[in-house]
């Protein structure tokens, strides 16, 4: 089906599909329609792409986190003059706050935003980020078979390139758990490594490796979005491991990697 | 070869009817919109907030920058209350200030692939857990149009989902009413070729 010899263009069927024409310009297209075919196909092929959209969308609403938009609106200042649009803006971030410490609003929108006010400190913040991305994964996110030696090679190769690293699928192997993926993020334009594992029982898990020169940091521990994060850095990058196992074995994970990455 | 040209099976715009006039006023009439004051933005942002959380979601597909599109929505509505023209949609202002926040705030920054955020399969399909076949239905649909590339996907949004006029859509996206027609025409094209090859016609 090509459209360049049609009489009528793809656009003008789709305006004619979604009833965006004039009168006019419907008698014209209908009038093409019923003596040549060729176009009229198209038209039946076009309208193929007429799905339920609205019905399919719909239950996007119901996922919003209604609760916490409503809170959201319901701390705006009042009195916010256009004119002090700043101040207003500090207003509001500083209710946010106030509802964060009365427990009544705790959604992580409102931490993330929390953390780049007070916490400008880079070394947290970038896992602050990374755990909000995994939170997302799924074992459907990781489905599929895992990848041979040489394509971890591959994948590792690529990470390695960007991130002055020398990881080999020995160095970044998880006793008992799957690696699935090695992948290149960025975070705010700089290159993130993501190493990502599926654990048959507690799902997906991800190490993650940034350049940092905050020096040498022995493991710690912290709790992010229902997950356990161990995190450490040596001379040159920063590391955290995330995911839901159980932090005493998150912590044998993590200094074995630990140990292998910095041999 | 017979062509039944006139239907449109399943078909689901609103108004079939053609018509190339501005979407009417649904709700307010226009004398009494004249002079709209914060707490008119105030109560429509609050009528609002689902849609405009879901519009985030479906540019984004992350559900945290989605809250924080319709956060910075809000405040950005009620900085500049006296911008809004009175008679005029406002659930579509709101729209197109979350697309400008969208565009040349959040986008360029944070974790992101190369060719845009996560998966779209990751953030935008409906508990796949408990799908009933409602839900394999919508979360095809959902494929199909996760699938396009951006520009389309939000006209697409904005056109079929939210039945806004290609006007209107043209508006809250800033760009003409051409580059409207190309990308719905483009789309369509692109989900007609997908539903064939898969058979399900």
């Amino acid at each position: 089906m090509n459209d360049k010899h049609l009489i009528l263009s793809d656009e003008e069927l789709t305006a004619y599909i979604d009833g965006e024409l004039s009168d006019a310009e419907v008698s014209r297209i209908e009038a093409i329609l019923h003596s040549n075919e060729r176009v009229a196909a198209r038209l039946e092929f076009l309208s193929r792409s007429g799905l339920p959209f609205r019905q399919a969308f719909e239950p996007l609403l119901a996922a919003a986190p209604k609760t916490e938009l409503d809170a959201m609106l319901g701390v705006a200042p009042r009195d916010a003059k256009p004119a002090a649009a700043r101040a207003g803006r500090r207003g509001f971030l500083g209710a946010i706050a106030a509802c964060l410490v009365a427990g009544v609003v705790g959604d992580r929108a409102f931490i993330g935003i929390r953390n780049r006010m007070h916490a400008p400190d880079e070394s947290s913040e970038w896992r602050t980020v990374v755990a909000e991305y995994i939170a997302l994964y799924t074992v459907d996110t990781l489905a599929g078979p895992s990848p041979s030696d040489d394509a971890k090679a591959a994948q590792l190769a690529r990470l390695d390139d960007k991130l002055g690293l020398s990881l080999s699928p020995q160095t970044v192997s998880l006793p008992g758990i799957e690696f699935k993926r090695a992948q290149l993020l960025q975070y705010d334009d700089k290159p993130l490594a993501q190493i990502a594992y599926l654990d048959p029982e507690t799902g997906p898990l991800a190490l993650c490796i940034v350049r940092s020169d905050v020096g040498t940091k022995e493991p710690d521990v912290e709790g992010r979005h229902g997950m356990n994060v161990v995190y450490w850095s040596n001379p040159t990058h920063a590391f955290m491991l995330i995911g839901r196992i159980p932090i005493d074995r998150m912590q044998e994970l993590a200094e074995d990697v630990r140990k292998r990455t910095s041999a | 070869m017979p062509v039944a040209y006139t239907t449109f099976p399943a078909y689901s715009r609103a108004k079939p009817k053609p018509s190339a006039k501005p979407a009417a006023l649904e709700e307010k009439p226009v004398a009494e919109a004249l002079i709209i004051s914060e707490a008119d933005i105030r109560s429509g942002l609050a009528d609002n907030l689902v849609r405009l959380w879901r519009y985030g979601l479906v540019l984004s597909h992350r559900r945290d920058i989605a809250d924080d599109l319709v956060q910075q929505t809000c405040l950005r509505a009620l900085e500049r209350v006296e911008q809004f023209e009175a008679g005029t949609r406002l659930d579509r202002w709101l729209f197109s200030i979350l697309h400008s926040i969208w565009l040349n705030e959040i986008r360029s920054r944070r974790v992101r692939l190369g060719q845009g955020f996560v998966d779209a399969d990751e953030a935008l399909v409906i508990d796949g857990a408990h799908a009933t076949e409602t839900h394999v239905m919508a979360n095809q649909v959902l494929r199909l149009v996760n699938a396009l590339p951006d520009a389309q996907r939000a006209a697409v949004f904005l056109a079929y989902v939210e039945g806004l006029s290609y006007k209107e859509v043209a508006s809250v996206l800033d760009i003409p009413i051409g580059t409207v027609m190309s990308r719905l025409a483009a789309a369509r094209a692109k989900i007609a070729a997908n539903v064939s090859g898969e058979g399900a016609t």
